[in-house]
C-alpha cells in the first residue's frame, strides 16, 4: 500500500484516473492548482488506485490523501 | 639485550601485525556482517596508494585487576593517501576498537576531532577525506582519567579553518553520535549510507532525557538526514557508491583554495546547439517541468552531479563542467512548491553558494522562481531571514555568477538569484517573464480598494490586469537594458561557455582565501 499526498496546499484541478484504474510508475494521477501552476501529482510506485478520495475542485492542505495505490 | 638489525625488523613486523589486527576477527566479522567494510578495507577502496601515520599507536587492553592482558591498536587509522592522482590527508574511526571513541589514550589525536590528519591537510593544503563511524564520546575514558573534562577544553578552530581552506568530503558509514556527528557535518560534501544511522544523541540517551522510546533510523537515519534535517547531503545505496560520489565531487574542486579547480577535458562541442531545451520547457506556461533536464542540458555530457537532491527541494544544486571548466549550477525547480524559495531551500543555496565561492567555482543559476515561499506553514519556518540570507550569501560570493532566466522571476527571491553590484549578468531565454510580483496576486493586492469600490469589481480587476500583463512584457525590460541579454536557449551553451572562459582571468587573480570566510549570518 502506498499513499499519495498533497506536497502542498491548493485545489485539486483535474482528476485524470479512476478508483480501481492500474497506473504505471510515474503516471499522472491527477493535476494539483497551486502557486498559479498547475501541479502533476505522479504514481510514486505502479499500482492499482484503491482510494481516490478528492474530487475536482476540493481545496487540500499540504499532507492531504490524494490517492491510496495498492 | 643488545641491538640488532634482525632482532628490530622482526618487532617492526610484530607491531604492524597488531596494527593490521584492528579490534579482532571477531569485531571485523561483526562489522562485515553488518554490511560495512572496516575503516582498512575502505582507505584500500578509494586509494590508489597509502602511507599510514602513527600505525604503531594503540593502547594496552588490562583485565579488571589492572594486569595487562594484549594490545590494541588505535581507533583511529590515518594517512597520506592518493586518490584519483591527486594527494589527499585520509582518516577514519575504526569501529572495531572502541567503538572508533576518540583517542584519549594518546599524546596527540590521529583524528575524528581535530588531530594529526587535520593538521596534515592544514599544513599541506590538501583535502581531507574521511570515513565516519565512531560513538563521540566514550565514558570509559572517563574513567581511565579519573576525572571528567569540559568539552570545551577540546578546540573545533582547526576543523573550522579548514573549511575556508581545503576541500573536506566526509561520508557516514555506521553509526555517527556525538561528537562523530558534529564533525561530520563540518565538511563541504557529505553522504551517508543507507542504514548509517547520525545524532546528537542516540535512542538510550534519548529515552534517559525524554522518556520516549524511538527507532534509531527513525531518530537520525540515512534517509532522514538527507531529506528533512539536510545535516547530510546525499544518501547512497552502500560503502562503493559513497567512495565514488566522493571521487566524483572531489575532480570538481581544487587542492586548496590557493589553485583553481582543475579544468576537465573539453571533448563536448562548445558550440553544441541544446535542442532539447525546446521539448522540456512546456509551451503551456503553467505546466511544471524538469530543470534538472534543461541544466544537464547546457552542461558537459555526463558532467552533472547533484548535491542534496533529496532537502530543499524547490531548488536544485549541483556540480557540473562547462567546456571543462568546473562549475556550480543552482536551478529553481518548478516541480517542488513551484519552485518558490522556502527556508530549506534558502539554506541549501547558501551552503552551495558558499562552496562555490570558497573554491572559485563560478556560478551558473537557472532562474524559475515564484518568489518566497507564502503561507503559515513557510513563515514559521522563518522564510524571510533564511530567504535574505540566501541573498546575502549571492552578493558575498566572489565568483562570476551567469543568470540564466528561464521562466518566472518574481519578488524578493529574484535577489537570490543574480549581484547587480557586480557585474549582474543576466540571460534571458524567450519563455521568461518577470516582474514585482505575478500580476493576478499584486492586483488583488494593490488596488484592492479601488477594485472592491467598482460598480463591476470583476470586469475592473481585469481591465487592471491587462493593463499590467501589456506593461509586463519581457521585450520591453530587454529594449530598455534591464536584462542584458535575451538569446536562443538553443545558443545558451556557447554564450555561457564563452564568458567562464573570460571570467577565468579574473579568477586567475583572485586566488586564495575569501575576504569573507564562511561567515555567520544574520
Amino acid at each position: 500500500m502506498h499513499d499519495v499526498t498533497a506536497e502542498l496546499s491548493g485545489s485539486v484541478w483535474k482528476i485524470l484516473v479512476a478508483e480501481g484504474a492500474t497506473v504505471a510508475a510515474n503516471e499522472e494521477i491527477l493535476i494539483l492548482e497551486s502557486m498559479k501552476m498547475e501541479i502533476p501529482v505522479v504514481a510514486p510506485v505502479a499500482g492499482t488506485v484503491a482510494l481516490l478520495p478528492v474530487a475536482e475542485g476540493d481545496s487540500v492542505d499540504a499532507g492531504t490523501l490524494l490517492a491510496r495505490l495498492c | 639485550m643488545s641491538f640488532t638489525w634482525k632482532s628490530a625488523l622482526e618487532k617492526l613486523s610484530e607491531q604492524r601485525k597488531v596494527a593490521e589486527a584492528l579490534g579482532g576477527p571477531d569485531r571485523i566479522e561483526r562489522q562485515h556482517s553488518q554490511g560495512r567494510l572496516t575503516v582498512r578495507e575502505r582507505i584500500a577502496r578509494i586509494s590508489e596508494d597509502f602511507t599510514e601515520v602513527g600505525e604503531f599507536a594503540g593502547f594496552s587492553v588490562r583485565d579488571s585487576s589492572g594486569a595487562e592482558v594484549g594490545q590494541l591498536s588505535s581507533s583511529y587509522v590515518c594517512g597520506l593517501a592518493t586518490i584519483d592522482g591527486r594527494q589527499v590527508a585520509l582518516g577514519g574511526e575504526d569501529f572495531t576498537v572502541r567503538a572508533g571513541a576518540p583517542q584519549t589514550y594518546l599524546d596527540r589525536y590521529k583524528g575524528g576531532m581535530g588531530g594529526f590528519v587535520e593538521d596534515l591537510a592544514h599544513a599541506y593544503r590538501i583535502p581531507l577525506v574521511m570515513f565516519m563511524e565512531g560513538i563521540g564520546g566514550d565514558v570509559s575514558a572517563q574513567d581511565e582519567v579519573g576525572h571528567s573534562y569540559l568539552v570545551s577544553s577540546m578546540s573545533w578552530k582547526r576543523s573550522l579553518e579548514l573549511l575556508g581552506e581545503v576541500p573536506v568530503l566526509v561520508a557516514v558509514l555506521g553509526s555517527a553520535a556525538g561528537g562523530t556527528a558534529g564533525r561530520a557535518v563540518l565538511s563541504h560534501f557529505s553522504v551517508i549510507s543507507s542504514g548509517s544511522v547520525m545524532f546528537a544523541g542516540g535512542p538510550p540517551v534519548v529515552r534517559r532525557a525524554l522518556g520516549q522510546d524511538v527507532d534509531k533510523h527513525e531518530l537520525g537515519g540515512a534517509e532522514m538526514h538527507t531529506s528533512v534535517s539536510g545535516a547530510i547531503d546525499n544518501l547512497v545505496a552502500d560503502e562503493d557508491e559513497a567512495i565514488r560520489q566522493m571521487r566524483t565531487v572531489l575532480s570538481y574542486l581544487p587542492q586548496n583554495v590557493w589553485e583553481l579547480p582543475p579544468r576537465g577535458d573539453r571533448t563536448d562541442p562548445v558550440d553544441r546547439s541544446c535542442d532539447a531545451i525546446l521539448e522540456i520547457i512546456p509551451e503551456n506556461r503553467r505546466r511544471p517541468y524538469k530543470m534538472r533536464d534543461a541544466m544537464a542540458e547546457v552542461v558537459d555530457r555526463d558532467s552533472f552531479f547533484e548535491m542534496g537532491p533529496d532537502w530543499g527541494r524547490a531548488v536544485i544544486t549541483a556540480f557540473a563542467r562547462i567546456d571543462g571548466i568546473p562549475v556550480g549550477l543552482i536551478g529553481n525547480n518548478p516541480m517542488h512548491l513551484a519552485g518558490a524559495l522556502d527556508a530549506a531551500a534558502a539554506e541549501k543555496q547558501i551552503r552551495f553558494t558558499d562552496l562555490c565561492s570558497t573554491f572559485h567555482l563560478p556560478i551558473v543559476h537557472f532562474v524559475d522562481v515564484p518568489g518566497f515561499m507564502v503561507g503559515p506553514d513557510a513563515e514559521r519556518g522563518g522564510v524571510v531571514r533564511w530567504g535574505m540570507r540566501a541573498i546575502q550569501a549571492l552578493v558575498d560570493a566572489e565568483v562570476p555568477i551567469v543568470t540564466i532566466h528561464v521562466r518566472k522571476a518574481y519578488g524578493m527571491a529574484v535577489s537570490a538569484t543574480s549581484d547587480p553590484d557586480d557585474l549582474g549578468l543576466r540571460i534571458a531565454w524567450p519563455s521568461a517573464e518577470w516582474g514585482d510580483m505575478p500580476i493576478e496576486g499584486g492586483v488583488e493586492a494593490g488596488f484592492r480598494r479601488e477594485v472592491e469600490a467598482s460598480s463591476d469589481p470583476e470586469k475592473f480587476r481585469r481591465e487592471i490586469e491587462e493593463r499590467m500583463l501589456a506593461a509586463a512584457d519581457p521585450w520591453k525590460t530587454v529594449e530598455a537594458f534591464g536584462m542584458e541579454m535575451m538569446i536562443d536557449p538553443r545558443e545558451t551553451r556557447r554564450v555561457v561557455a564563452d564568458f567562464l572562459n573570460a571570467s577565468l582571468n579574473a579568477m586567475n587573480t583572485k586566488l586564495g582565501r575569501r575576504e569573507k570566510p564562511w561567515t555567520l549570518r544574520p
